[in-house]
């Protein structure tokens, strides 16, 4: 069961993994020659440095306090409010930047944690095998059982609501898609590398296999952890609005939530309500299209569609003309 | 043919399985709370005996072994607890909101898989195209939003336009004037159905029309369709035909599989929109701590996941005459 | 056998589009005639453009590829105007067998039904007749009729690959395409599988090209030979004539390269590559691979030459033969 809905599945990610596509040649500078190449992810990846900069450079640019009252209630946006005011008379786009730090905050940190326990998880189960793998599977299909919310809640209930429990907790609901992607890669590459070295050497050492698994296992791990963040980012803004959020982060999540409780609808404040989606989906979709073009640049589907609008061409003889 | 008759043996027996270990899951995550139903009453005669006396009666001062074995016999009668708010039975608590969301999400359910179906199809037709690409970002963008901002958006900027109520589930004048007639009532109830249910719909269907390119990709880039091709069929029929028939196999499960995370979803549109189903109950739930509905509440939703993920083995299973383990 | 050719391929080009905007020649400049009940073995190692070449006679390509040149059914180009011209005649006049693997047939259909929709489609026959016909069908190819309803599972490999003959029988075509029809089958089942092709074209007065990688295959089943490198012919004749006198270093090799034990499907294994087809090719495509390359093989490219009658080669060592090309 995953929060809300699960994440966004952008083309490709659906089919499952054929680790058969990858060469071993795919070292991260051909990853990021994949994203440069690419329009979509070069945007994406454009905006995330836009968010992280603001994340981390927000308090400078941040016109008021967010603790002050300094404009009227519901003010719509002016020169001296670009984004307005809430509902208690704070500067939105002041808001907006500090929330910024928050969820990104909370986007990177909790993608690290299921990234490092999903990894780890992954690796050690895809490289040993035999029964740790199956006991770990075993674990992770327990948690793939256990219902978000309700882990959400207990958690929220046992450890209070803080921003480190909130990462947490979203990394630990999450590591299970990681750890199986990895592990289904690293067995694959395992096999290759055990064939080669079987027949080049007889014997095989473990480090230096581990030395070669992890860096074929890296570039997939990072696409995973970027396509994580999004996850991360909109989770947050659900646990938030389930009541379980750290009550005193200003977060995206927080903010819409104060708009729906400061009835931003009945009073016209469009400002309120729109600035802080807008930022969710817009990081969301930029992770997205980084995370799926370096999924893609891993994982080339080879086949061709027999069917298309646009049919076979014919070329006139002696020229190279096209005509359709 | 055995085979097949084996696999439905076989997943029905694994589908009682999973519902017996998220019974246990939910038994233990709801008992792994600090305190317990008593400790966190406030009223006049609660006094320290009080609570003593009704932890006594509830069972909560026996072991937690005891306990769990309490909970599936009461499980087995369909007992699902009394509430810690209300201490009303939580089964009838979570009836009429449960039908409530029902509507709702079969509406939101059917406007999305229709939606993602079509949108789906024409992408991968015309794959590579404007057509195409725009069709898949505006639906990730869909897919992207926090589902209850979109469901703020709609409010706040077409509710009113279109004549919407902004939410519940009844108009407060309805009835006004006596009873009103049965489709003056579904009448009303549908149009606060619609924007809760259009909202969930638009998230949604963008998972869909992914899964049907994918599908639909996957499938015309098969050998067969080449064949077809050869034969002679025309594109559409080639995709009615052989790519659609094929896709299905795919769709029919991911969709399924995805039913049962929909519930869940319902609980940002409720929240929103004021809709008294499920969602809002639980949310409603959480604020006031109202963890033996919540255990109710729950337990209800993980069956619900467990019983389409079953039927979405059943359907493939039909679908697919290649299945036999 | 009549004289007249009832397909006729002039100057066929094929040129795919590759990502980053160069294109592959994939087939460059094809010709051949096929004449009434002929079998015409179409040779050469993978990517030669063997199957680009009968793909592109029904007009099979995706929308990557461009393709110039004339395909004549009876004396009308059916190239003309690309997809329009050709489609009408998809599997009425020529029908291809595709290996018979898995994919060829769709999994979740009855291998009756698939058979029944190209007869619906054209005409053939519908219904009950449709049906009665696709029965026949299968004991023709030697599978029992009651099968008409099995999946495609629930054959065996050979028995998909005569499957797949009969499918391409249902409209009662008069060229067959067949492409690597025995590849990936056992050498008892190749062989039956064979006899079927060569006993079906007698019979019903079929003209087939058959595509394969496989010599032996096309020495025992075929009456002419064209031999592709690098997306040309370079060599063309009469079966016996290719075999006993060989005009062409590349079919030379072929015949006498040594099997792979180790079971690849591959026989020919004659050391070196093919050159790539995304560039111009200087000279004689084979030169670097060829053992009896001299002066002009690697600048100048060599002229089609006919060395006896009916048997033509690309190569320099026939120039002191014939002074002028063929007709």
């Amino acid at each position: 069961m995953t929060i809300d809905h699960p994440l966004p599945a952008a083309p490709g990610q659906l089919e499952e993994l054929s680790a058969e596509g990858l060469g071993e040649r795919r070292t991260p500078g051909f990853i990021r020659s994949a994203i440069l190449t690419q329009p979509a992810a070069l945007v994406g990846l454009a905006v995330l440095f836009f968010f992280v900069f603001i994340a981390i450079f927000g308090s400078y640019l941040e016109p008021y306090s967010i603790h002050e009252k300094t404009g009227p209630v519901y003010a719509p946006p002016s020169s001296a409010h670009w984004l307005g005011t809430d509902d208690g008379g704070v500067d939105m786009l002041s808001l907006l930047i500090a929330g910024t730090r928050v969820s990104m905050e909370v986007g990177f940190a909790a993608a690290l944690v299921a990234m490092l326990i999903g990894g780890a998880v992954g690796v050690i189960s895809g490289f040993v095998g035999g029964i740790i793998d199956v006991v770990l599977m075993r674990i992770t299909d327990i948690f793939l059982v256990i219902p978000d919310i309700p882990l959400m809640i207990v958690m929220a209930a046992i450890f209070g609501r803080s921003l480190k429990n909130i990462i947490i907790i979203i990394g630990i609901i999450y590591w299970t898609s990681t750890a199986r992607l990895i592990r289904a890669q690293v067995k694959s590459v395992r096999e290759r590398v055990y064939v080669k070295r079987a027949r080049s050497l007889g014997a095989t050492n473990n480090r230096l296999v581990f030395k070669h698994v992890l860096p074929q296992v890296a570039p997939l791990l990072i696409a995973n952890t970027v396509l994580m963040v999004a996850l991360a980012v909109f989770a947050e803004t659900y646990i938030t609005f389930l009541g379980l959020g750290d009550p005193s982060a200003i977060s995206w999540g927080r903010l819409i939530e104060n708009a729906f409780l400061g009835n931003a609808v009945l009073n016209n404040a469009w400002w309120a309500i729109v600035p802080p989606g807008v930022c969710v989906t817009i990081v969301i979709l930029a992770c997205t299209m980084v995370g799926q073009s370096m999924e893609d640049a891993l994982n080339p589907r080879l086949k061709v569609g027999h069917l298309s609008v646009r049919r076979f061409r014919l070329r006139p003889l002696g020229g190279k003309l096209d005509s359709e | 043919m055995e085979g097949r008759a084996d696999y439905v043996v076989k997943r029905t027996l694994f589908a009682l399985l999973t519902v017996f270990v998220a019974v246990t899951i939910n038994f233990l995550l709801f008992r792994a709370l600090p305190g317990d139903a008593v400790s966190g009453l406030r009223c006049q005669h609660c006094t320290i005996q009080f609570k003593t006396a009704l932890r006594h009666d509830l069972g909560l001062d026996k072991s937690k072994w005891e306990q769990y074995k309490i909970y599936l016999k009461q499980l087995a009668h369909g007992n699902l607890g009394l509430s810690d708010v209300s201490h009303q039975p939580v089964r009838g608590l979570l009836w009429d909101p449960l039908k409530n969301t029902l509507l709702m999400l079969t509406l939101g359910t059917v406007f999305s898989i229709v939606f993602g179906l079509l949108t789906g199809v024409v992408a991968a037709w015309r794959r590579g195209t404007w057509v195409d690409k725009g069709s898949l970002w505006t639906s990730l963008a869909f897919y992207s939003m926090p589902t209850q901002w979109l469901g703020l958006m709609i409010v706040y900027f077409v509710a009113d336009r279109i004549g919407l109520p902004h939410g519940g589930i009844q108009s407060p004048d309805l009835g006004i004037l006596g009873n009103p007639s049965t489709y003056d009532y579904w009448k009303d109830r549908l149009e606060h159905m619609i924007l809760p249910a259009m909202t969930l719909g638009l998230v949604l269907y963008g998972e869909y029309t992914l899964i049907v390119r994918s599908a639909m990709l996957e499938t015309l880039g098969e050998d067969y369709v080449l064949t077809a091709r050869a034969k002679g069929l025309s594109n559409f029929a080639i995709v009615r035909k052989h790519g659609l028939r094929n896709a299905m196999l795919p769709i029919v499960t991911l969709i399924a599989l995805s039913l049962g995370f929909i519930v869940g979803g319902a609980i940002t549109v409720e929240y929103v929109f004021d809709y008294p189903g499920i969602g809002l109950a639980i949310v409603d739930a959480i604020d006031k701590r109202d963890y033996t509905f919540l255990q109710g509440a729950f337990l209800l939703l993980t069956i619900s996941v467990i019983l389409f993920n079953f039927l979405a083995d059943l359907l493939y299973f039909k679908l697919d005459p290649r299945v036999t383990t | 056998m009549s004289r007249e050719p009832i397909l006729s391929v002039e100057d066929l080009h094929v040129w795919f589009d590759l990502s980053g905007g160069s294109e592959l020649h994939a087939v460059q400049g094809v010709s051949f005639d096929l004449r009434p009940g002929e079998r015409m073995g179409l040779v050469g190692e993978s990517g030669c453009g063997k199957t680009t070449t009968i793909l592109a006679m029904m007009g099979l390509l995706p929308s990557s590829a461009s393709v110039a040149g004339s395909v004549s059914l009876d004396g009308e180009n059916i190239m003309a105007r690309g997809e329009d011209t050709v489609s009408p005649h998809r599997w009425k006049d020529i029908a291809m067998v595709f290996q018979g693997a898995m994919n060829a047939f769709n999994p979740v259909k009855t291998i009756g039904s698939q058979i029944v929709e190209p007869m619906e489609l054209h005409g053939t026959a519908t219904g009950k007749a449709a049906r009665g016909q696709t029965r026949e069908l299968l004991e023709l190819v030697g599978i029992s009729g009651d099968r008409v309803n099995n999946y495609p599972h629930e054959f065996s490999g050979g028995m998909r690959q005569r499957a797949a003959i009969a499918l391409a029988l249902a409209c009662e075509p008069r060229v067959l395409l067949a492409d690597e029809p025995t590849t990936a089958l056992d050498v008892m089942v190749q062989a039956q599988i064979l006899e079927l092709l060569v006993r079906l074209t007698r019979d019903l007065g079929l003209s087939m090209i058959l595509v394969t990688h496989d010599l032996p295959v096309v020495a025992q089943v075929c009456d002419r030979a064209a031999v592709m490198y690098a997306g040309e012919i370079v060599e063309m004749g009469a079966m016996s004539s290719i075999y006993h006198d060989p005009r062409h270093p590349y079919t030379r090799m072929l015949f006498g390269a040594t099997p792979d034990l180790l079971g690849d499907a591959d026989v020919i294994s004659i050391p070196g590559a093919p050159p790539r087809l995304d560039r111009e090719i200087v000279g004689c495509p084979f030169a670097p691979r060829c053992d009896s390359a001299f002066a002009p093989c690697a600048t100048v490219a060599p002229r089609r030459l006919e060395t006896s009658p009916g048997h033509e080669a690309v190569c320099h060592l026939n120039d002191h033969v014939v002074a002028k090309e063929p007709a």
